[in-house]
């Protein structure tokens, strides 16, 4: 959480897409940004790429306002996944309320899936976050390609850990939503045990995710 | 501002912190849009704040009636952040809407601009800091663990040393350990040799006694019988016997076998005093009387002490002390042997012991040279030798400390040069129980 003002009744939450180089970070936002509804979000702001490869972060906003008069300013950021900017990864990770790890689904990408993991457990740390307690949920992209992990050897893998675990394919702009949507529920919960969204603000978890996953008419 | 700073881990930079209207946009951008629109013939615009607050505003405000207003929003990150108001004369051309939507579409753009370089600074900035910070505690730690080497490789060089020391004494013991057993196997094998014709030697002596004995009685008996004879015999006789001095040979003989038979005793004493000193046969400790020692040394240097030294004894009554004598000669033995080495003529040695105060104190004072200042801190450091090679080891006094510290004692030196020398050994006369010295 990045603010929580309770005599302004404003707080600011932070979500990130975290994950390998290309695997589709980005791609994803972009997806949000066109697949939900223009009212209570911002402009996606893509700070400098340099040959599409995010380098700093993109940044897509929402804003809301629950019925007990709080409002709720939503930041969902991608981090830069190739390796040699981990000091921006660290500085976009700092007191994040939720993450999405975005992994590649093509074979020859496991094993940067793993490293880039690994990564986020280091810098979970590094920032004090504690990554069994954190909002956390992992998306499987690419799924459109052929030369993919199967589903089931990602059941086997993912399920002991109960992280939730998602099929998308972000180009073809499928299971985006439900991500980004189970994310956003599991960020409700750990906000609302805390500060109590529910009986301070009348914040109900389903209007919370309906209203961040409102569609656009006709997409 | 209530900040909830939880889950930041202690560090302070947040990219893209909450930031107003009125920090992202600025006069210099805003006024120049303001006063185009005055001129296009708008008469009032204002830009306010969430909360209706003016930050800018450009035209005549006292407008009254007579115009057309319009209001449309600015948002910040989808948050309404302020909005724009624009009026004109109800007469003007101007299509207010279309204008207004123009504005505010204009400054929307803007906002989103400005914050992506912001942003942009903003990230940079942090990483750069953060990098910098990162760096700062690596070098920290770097440091850290390398003065935890140098304090390693300190602590080693110190016990390298402390080994190396400790090595040293040992290997010095061992060298003057074989040479005195070398020296007492030596005594022990010249002892043995000696004690077996040094034995027939005083009981033949001793024989050849009482068989004198027995010829002198027959010779007074025949001088008896003959002194009694006539025709010129007793005065044949009598002359023989003056001619051949018989009547000195006669009192003389008795007088040379004791000496005989002394110094065949002294004989056995020396050589008793070889293997008492080499303590081939026994080295176990002894309660033991330390002047005896010091004779006993003195006996066996016998051979070494020029006729015209003057050694002076000034012993007094010590308690038993228990020893290992062998090690305790050995202390003696050095001493003298420094004392006579550097006095080869006219040497005066003062032996005196004292027992006071627990201790018993031993000191030996030379008339020698005396040991010059300079070298007087290291003539008991191993190999320290001012003498030639071959004559000197520079073990003595070495080997000589360290028996008197095992026994819980010291030794101290006084010198002047040309003055002599004088050794000062401490021994407390307890002391030497429960030490053990290898
Ligand atoms: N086939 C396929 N391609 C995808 C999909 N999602 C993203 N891509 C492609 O993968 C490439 C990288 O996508 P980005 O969204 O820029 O990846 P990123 O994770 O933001 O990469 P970095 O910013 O370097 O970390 C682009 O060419 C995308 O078009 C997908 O679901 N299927
Ligand atoms: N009584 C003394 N008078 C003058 N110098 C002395 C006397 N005793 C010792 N020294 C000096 O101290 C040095 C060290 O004595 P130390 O007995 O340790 O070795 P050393 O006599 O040279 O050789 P080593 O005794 O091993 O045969 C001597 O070389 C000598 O210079
Ligand atoms: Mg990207
Ligand atoms: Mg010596």
């Amino acid at each position: 959480m990045i603010e929580f003002d309770r005599e302004e009744k404003r707080m600011v939450l932070k979500l990130v897409f975290y994950g390998p180089a290309l695997s589709g970070k980005t791609t994803n936002l972009l997806r949000l940004h066109d697949l939900l509804a223009r009212e209570g979000r911002g402009e996606l702001m893509v700070l400098d790429t340099r040959d599409d490869r995010t380098i700093f972060f993109d940044l897509l906003p929402f804003f809301l306002v629950t019925p007990g008069g709080l409002k709720i300013k939503l930041k969902v950021y991608t981090v830069p996944g190739q390796v040699k900017h981990d000091a921006t990864r660290k500085a976009v990770l700092q007191r994040a309320d939720g993450v999405a790890f975005i992994a590649d689904s093509r074979l020859s990408e496991t094993a940067n899936n793993y490293s880039s993991f690994e990564n986020l457990e280091k810098n979970l740390a590094f920032v004090g976050i504690d990554i069994e307690t954190v909002p956390l949920v992992i998306q499987f992209n690419k799924r459109d390609l052929s030369e993919i992990v199967p589903e089931t050897d990602i059941e086997r893998l993912w399920r002991p850990t109960g992280i939730p675990v998602f099929m998308a394919s972000a180009l073809q702009g499928w299971g985006v939503v439900e991500t980004f949507g189970r994310l956003v529920e599991l960020t409700y919960d750990a906000v609302d045990r805390k500060w109590g969204l529910r009986e301070g603000y009348g914040l109900e978890r389903e209007e919370f995710v309906r209203r961040l996953t409102l569609r656009e008419q006709g997409r | 501002m209530n900040e909830d700073r939880e889950g930041a881990g202690g560090i302070e930079y947040v990219v893209g912190a909450e930031k107003r209207l009125c920090e992202i946009l600025g006069d210099e951008e805003i006024m120049p849009i303001l006063r185009s629109a005055l001129r296009a013939g708008v008469s009032r615009i204002e830009v306010r704040d969430s909360k209706g607050r003016v930050l800018w505003a450009c035209g005549d405000p006292t407008g009254g009636g007579g115009r057309a207003r319009e209001v449309a929003p600015l948002c910040l990150e989808g948050e309404p952040a302020g909005s724009i108001m624009v009026e004109i004369p109800s007469s003007g051309r101007l299509r207010l809407r279309d204008f207004t939507g123009l504005l505010s579409e204009v400054m929307n753009t803007m906002i989103t601009n400005n914050l992506k370089r912001m942003l942009t600074a903003e990230i940079h900035t942090t990483v750069v800091d953060q990098t910098h910070e990162e760096l700062i505690e690596t070098n920290r730690r770097l440091r850290a663990s390398e003065s935890r080497y140098r304090e390693l490789a300190e602590s080693l060089d110190r016990k390298v040393q402390e080994r190396t020391e400790e090595l040293k004494r040992i290997h010095t013991r061992l060298i003057q350990q074989e040479k005195a057993a070398s020296i007492g196997l030596l005594a022990a094998g010249v002892a043995h040799e000696i004690n077996t014709p040094l034995g027939f030697i005083s009981s033949n002596l001793n024989t050849l006694k009482r068989y004198m004995s027995r010829f002198t009685e027959m010779l007074d008996f025949y001088r008896r019988i003959v002194g009694e004879a006539g025709d010129g015999v007793a005065e044949e006789a009598a002359k023989k016997w003056s001619d051949l001095k018989l009547g000195f040979v006669v009192r003389d003989v008795g007088e040379l076998i004791s000496q005989s038979l002394d110094g065949a005793e002294r004989v056995r004493r020396i050589v008793a005093d070889l293997k008492g000193f080499s303590h081939v046969d026994d080295s176990k400790e002894d309660v033991v009387d330390l002047n005896t020692e010091i004779e006993r040394t003195f006996s066996v240097l016998a051979h070494e002490i020029p006729e015209d030294a003057e050694i002076e004894r000034d012993y007094g009554s010590l308690p038993g002390f228990l020893c290992d004598p062998a090690l305790v000669c050995q202390v003696f033995l050095n001493i003298i042997l420094n004392s006579l080495q550097a006095k080869k003529g006219g040497l005066k040695l003062h032996v005196s012991t004292r027992f006071a105060g627990g201790d018993i104190t031993v000191a030996f004072t030379d008339n020698g040279p005396g040991i010059p200042d300079d070298i007087r801190g290291r003539i008991f450091e191993p190999f320290f030798t001012t003498k030639d090679v071959g004559e000197g080891t520079g073990l003595g006094l070495t080997v000589t400390r360290d028996i008197v510290t095992a026994y819980g004692g010291d030794i101290e030196v006084e010198s002047r040069p040309g003055a002599g020398t004088t050794f000062l050994v401490r021994l407390p006369a307890e002391g030497g129980r429960d030490v053990e010295v290898r």
